[in-house]
């Protein structure tokens, strides 16, 4: 049965993540290119940044433990001023730096995301990425 | 596990209302809350529409707007006050359905006179999820999509050259709306299919009036693929009913996907911030073409 302190904790955790629910609509819908039911929790160290529009891009090394193998993943957020409203800044992100990244694969199958957020590992900060998952293509 | 439902439904609830509350601060930063839509056409002769608003969705009561403002010859003003910065916060917008920002008195998707073509066109287009969207590869947001593209939007008003333009930070575009009283579109035979078309405006007392054709068929002319042909003919409406609000009204006459004209809107809501929520209120710089790398990954399944 829910307990109130689990009421008490889903509105605790909208409210830490409602910082991550500013709106966004992206050039292209979510559904043209990526899959919600192919969710990514991938930890890596950042290779390469691209803040630019239409979208920021960023690249981590993701190790495979048991082969080893490493494999760079591409990762897309909103567009530079979208994330800033979610509290970037051009300068959030360094090469080199640990990150956790939540979000979804491309339904290419390549190793490319969307990201939904990102968690600095070194202070656990997290940040939302201005992902449109969740948005239809319809009219409204 | 009649608490169960109870407690989940509050937690829903709950939920719901934190979800309402963040949007709503998003989309309203500074100078008022959600505006409800404005009944009838703005006011004339030059007096400020105080026209009747009220809280969208039933949450926050809306702060109350400043009124429309003038400019000293008595005209409306569309754009930028003295001292009072900021643009129009165009992002999205429909003129089907009443959800969001759309107008009470738009239609309902079966109630658009489609033709049978149009209509199968854009039931597939659906099925797609936006993979076929010339838009989704950079191309100009054109007709009444403009105004629901991200970026921001504001009015250039030049009287004294009969001319009015506006300007989207999306993609840097702008629109011309030649104002020369009696000006005619061009005959069709002269007119390059473009993706902004050939505008003509006028006031109707607080409302800019502007006809455009001459379009071309490279472009969904709003979000999830309305179908159109060379034949569009729009007629647009602009009325600042406050401060905070441009009711968008639009008429599609299209003879050549439509059994007849039809009609719809939006209201647009003025953000004072910049577009990263920044203290400012300046649109900026955006090319979707600058680092464009969706596409090559676009795929059905």
């Amino acid at each position: 049965m829910m307990k109130y302190s689990t009421v008490a904790f889903l509105a605790l955790a909208l409210i830490v993540a409602a910082p991550l629910a500013a709106p966004l609509w992206a050039h292209h819908s979510f559904a043209a290119e990526y899959d919600s039911n192919k969710p990514l929790d991938l930890k890596g160290a950042v290779t390469k940044i691209e803040w630019t529009n239409p979208h920021v891009y960023f690249y981590i090394d993701v190790r495979d433990e048991q082969t080893g193998k490493v494999v760079n993943w591409a990762f897309e957020m909103g567009a530079p001023a979208v994330i800033q409203r979610n509290g970037w800044t051009r300068n959030s992100m360094k090469i080199g730096d640990i990150v956790i990244v939540n979000g979804s694969q491309a339904k290419s199958g390549k190793p490319h995301g969307n990201a939904r957020s990102v968690t600095m590992a070194s202070t656990g900060k997290k940040l939302g990425a201005g992902s449109s998952e969740g948005q239809t293509y319809t009219e409204q | 596990m009649r608490n169960q439902w109870i407690t989940a439904c509050a937690a829903t609830a709950a939920m719901a209302l934190l979800l309402s509350l963040t949007s709503a601060a998003a989309q309203a930063p500074a100078g008022g809350g959600q505006a409800g839509t404005a009944g009838g056409r703005g006011t004339r002769g030059g007096a400020p529409a105080t026209g009747a608003r009220g809280a969208r969705g039933g949450g926050q009561p809306a702060a109350p707007s400043k009124p429309t403002p003038h400019w000293p010859d008595g005209r409306v003003n569309l754009s930028q006050a003295p001292g009072i910065k900021g643009f129009w916060n165009v992002a999205s917008g429909s003129p089907i359905g009443t959800g969001g920002s759309g107008l009470p008195t738009n239609l309902t998707l079966e109630q658009v006179p489609f033709q049978d073509w149009a209509r199968a066109l854009y039931a597939y287009r659906q099925t797609r999820g936006g993979l076929d969207d010339p838009h989704s590869r950079c191309q100009p947001a054109g007709g009444m999509r403009y105004f629901t593209v991200p970026n921001g939007m504001e009015f250039i008003d030049q009287p004294e050259l009969n001319r009015i333009f506006i300007i989207d930070g999306e993609n840097r575009n702008w629109r011309r709306i030649a104002m020369e009283p009696g000006r005619k579109h061009p005959p069709e035979d002269q007119l390059n299919p473009s993706y902004f078309g050939d505008s003509i405006g006028h006031w109707e007392g607080e409302t800019l009036v502007v006809d455009t054709v001459g379009y071309n068929e490279k472009f969904w002319f709003i979000r999830g693929g309305l179908p159109h042909t060379r034949y569009m003919h729009l007629i647009e409406r602009f009325t600042r009913t406050d401060f905070d609000t441009l009711k968008y009204e639009v008429t599609i006459d299209d003879k050549g996907a439509y059994t007849r004209p039809w009609s719809g809107g939006w209201n647009i809501k003025w953000q004072y911030t910049n577009y990263d929520g920044s203290p400012g209120g300046e649109i900026h710089e955006y090319f979707c073409i600058d680092n464009e790398r969706d596409s090559a990954d676009f795929a059905l399944q």
